[in-house]
């Protein structure tokens, strides 16, 4: 597949205002992959889509040095095309429904080094960021900070 | 005359700045042997890259406090990703944000380093009124196994390790006025712990050391020299980027900035023979889950004071301290389900029942098989492999955990993998057999390490003498958990100030007036 093909199965993301490192379709990836791993439903209704986790990644990635954003970038653009590169479909990451986007990104957690890696990296930033939020925590039983 | 701790993110660099000693890090070994040079006389400025934080700056917050408290905002790892290597930065260093637990070097650690390592002159007798000094500059005590703070999760491991028969302890701590709010991975909000940001920092600087914070060593140039060069870069408020850059002039230089720290400061300045850098030591823990039917809540009270120790050895002929411990462990929500291992609506269903998650980790010392490597662009990498033995004892001490938890009760036990293993009942617990421990799938954590740039006798065989000074060099030492030959203990910060007043009495006695 050439790069135009490439480039018009990944489509034009909506613009964002204010992002600092990420491009807009890094930032639909990342979101997309935000609304796969915190959907609504399941345990309790807050979810990605009540909190902007792809922005509070930008804000980290903007201060990181050179050389890890660098990668990380890169890795977004891997997790972009994963479906294309390592399962031959015609369809990019950001176009999944968030439960095929969760079992593709599952793959990825059992898959080769690179994968598991930006897996790893990913979701724990994701994870950190989510529960550190005070709208999260009435529905998982945590009164936040004891000591203000 | 008194000295200062300056926030150089907040005022210009120092010119012309000069000092006897030059010590980086302002941890448990840096505050420790600037405070002894200091209270002799000696004029010791300390650099320490992160920021001085106390009180209610700890926010007990996950996202703001790894970012400000940890090196590489918390996001350090090994290499290929597969161990997370915590370590401090701030003001005080580890002990800041560490989860309190007080461990001595054993007797058999010491002998096993004299006759392996030949470290002769670090004999049990000899550390007795050192390791005696640091549970003192701890103000160390063992949590009321009765009262309050001994949380939930405490009481179940130790009701589990009753039901086997196995045996356990309550763990001295150096916590004064605990609050039981249980985030002390994230700092102590009512400064209840007596760390050395609380103890070693300001009996230095009463007795006239000047500690500079987010200020960071880049390197040392003149090392074969009388005088020494310590270049040095002023940080940003947040501690991201680096502004100018400054000098020290010291005649003896201290490096104190953690194993990974002080190795990577020598390997940029290339100072020191082939050994720098090598023989890490990560001591990877395993974190173990469990769910109870009744609340655990083991994010309040005191997150780890109960170890079991039925697997441990002190003594191992081949190796010090071996085997493994599990002790019980709690955490701020952001952490635990960072390392949680199930995704989409089932982890959010795990998370949902927070208060009745329990917490073990498996601590396994290890051989220090790591390595530290600076690249040519200046990047940090840490390198670790696990081996064949410790995969075995790793699933060993998994089967352990899950044991554990199931005789206190525990509805569901779950160990990571690439794909997370569930275990209801004992006749589960074989499936931990078919965890591979590959790189990157289990959450391994290093809190502990030692070693890059180990001690030894004879420069064949390490990085720096038996006192800490860095072979090829003049009055440069390593006094940190860099020097250790293999893991000192289960827990850090013990060994390293007893360790620190030990080789700065040695200093002192080698400086000359």
């Amino acid at each position: 597949m050439g790069g135009g093909a490439l480039a018009w199965l990944r489509g034009r993301a909506p613009p964002v205002a204010g992002l600092r490192c990420l491009s807009d379709h890094e930032y639909r990836t990342l979101r997309q992959l935000a609304l796969a791993l915190f959907p609504r439903q399941g345990g309790f209704s807050v979810g990605a889509e009540d909190l902007d986790l792809a922005r509070s990644f930008d804000g980290f990635l903007a201060d990181e040095p050179d050389w890890n954003r660098g990668d990380l970038k890169k890795g977004l653009f891997l997790l972009e095309y994963g479906p294309v590169v390592f399962e031959g479909r015609a369809v990019t990451f950001s176009h999944l429904p968030a439960p095929e986007g969760l079992a593709h990104f599952e793959r990825w957690v059992e898959g080769g080094l690179v994968r598991r890696q930006l897996a790893l990296a990913l979701r724990r930033f994701l994870a950190l960021v989510f529960y550190d939020r005070p709208e999260v925590w009435p529905y998982i039983g945590y009164e936040g900070p004891l000591v203000q | 005359m008194a000295g200062s701790i300056t926030d150089l993110s907040r005022t210009a660099a120092p010119a012309g700045l000069t000092a006897e000693v030059c010590v980086v890090g302002s941890g448990s070994a840096g505050a420790t042997v600037a405070w002894d040079l200091a209270a002799a006389g000696r004029e010791v400025v300390v650099l320490e890259e992160g920021a001085d934080y106390t009180g209610r700056q700890l926010t007990q917050r996950d996202g703001r406090m790894f970012d400000q408290l940890y090196m590489d905002r918390g996001g350090r790892a090994t290499a290929d990703l597969s161990i997370s290597v915590q370590q401090g930065r701030v003001l005080g260093g580890g002990g800041v944000v560490n989860q309190c637990d007080v461990v001595p070097i054993p007797e058999g650690v010491l002998r096993h380093w004299q006759r392996r390592f030949g470290l002769s002159d670090l004999s049990p007798e000899a550390l007795v009124p050192f390791q005696a000094r640091a549970l003192a500059d701890l103000s160390a005590n063992r949590p009321d196994p009765g009262g309050p703070l001994f949380n939930r999760n405490n009481r179940l491991l130790r009701q589990g390790a009753q039901a086997l028969g196995w045996r356990g302890e309550v763990m001295l701590h150096n916590r004064v006025g605990c609050a039981g709010i249980g985030a002390c991975g994230l700092g102590c909000p009512v400064d209840a712990k007596r760390n050395p940001r609380f103890v070693a920092v300001p009996g230095a600087v009463a007795a006239g050391a000047r500690f500079l914070t987010r200020a960071r060593a880049v390197a040392v140039e003149g090392a074969g020299q009388e005088l020494k060069t310590v270049r040095a870069r002023r940080l940003d408020p947040d501690g991201y980027r680096e502004l100018d850059e400054f000098a020290i002039r010291a005649r003896v230089v201290v490096l104190a900035a953690n194993a990974v720290g002080s190795a990577q400061l020598l390997l940029r300045s290339g100072i020191g023979n082939r050994h720098v850098g090598r023989h890490l030591s990560l001591q990877p823990q395993l974190p173990v889950a469990a769910w109870f039917d009744e609340e655990v809540r083991f994010f309040r009270g005191i997150p780890q004071s109960f170890a079991v120790t039925e697997f441990e050895l002190e003594d191992d002929p081949e190796h010090g301290w071996w085997g493994f411990r599990l002790e019980s462990i709690g955490a701020t929500p952001g952490v635990v389900a960072s390392f949680m291992p199930r995704l989409g609506a089932a982890g959010k269903e795990d998370m949902r029942r927070f208060p009745r998650v329990a917490g073990a980790l498996c601590l396994l010392p290890d051989d220090p098989q790591g390595r530290v490597e600076v690249e040519r662009s200046g990047r940090l990498r840490i390198h670790y492999q696990l081996s064949d033995e410790q995969r075995a004892r790793y699933r060993a001490a998994a089967r352990a955990a899950a044991r554990l938890f199931l005789a206190a009760g525990a509805r569901e036990v779950v160990v990571s993998d690439a794909r997370p293993v569930s275990i209801t009942s004992e006749a589960d617990l074989s499936r931990i057999d078919a965890i591979g421990f590959l790189p990157a799938t289990v959450p391994l954590i290093s809190a502990h390490q030692q070693g890059g740039v180990r001690m030894a006798p004879s420069e064949r065989d390490g990085a720096a003498d038996p006192e800490g000074r860095v072979y090829g060099a003049r009055d440069v030492l390593v006094l940190d958990s860099g020097g250790y030959p293999s893991s000192a203990s289960s827990h850090t910060m013990a060994p390293i100030i007893a360790l620190a007043h030990f080789q700065a009495r040695r200093l002192l006695a080698r400086l000359p007036g």
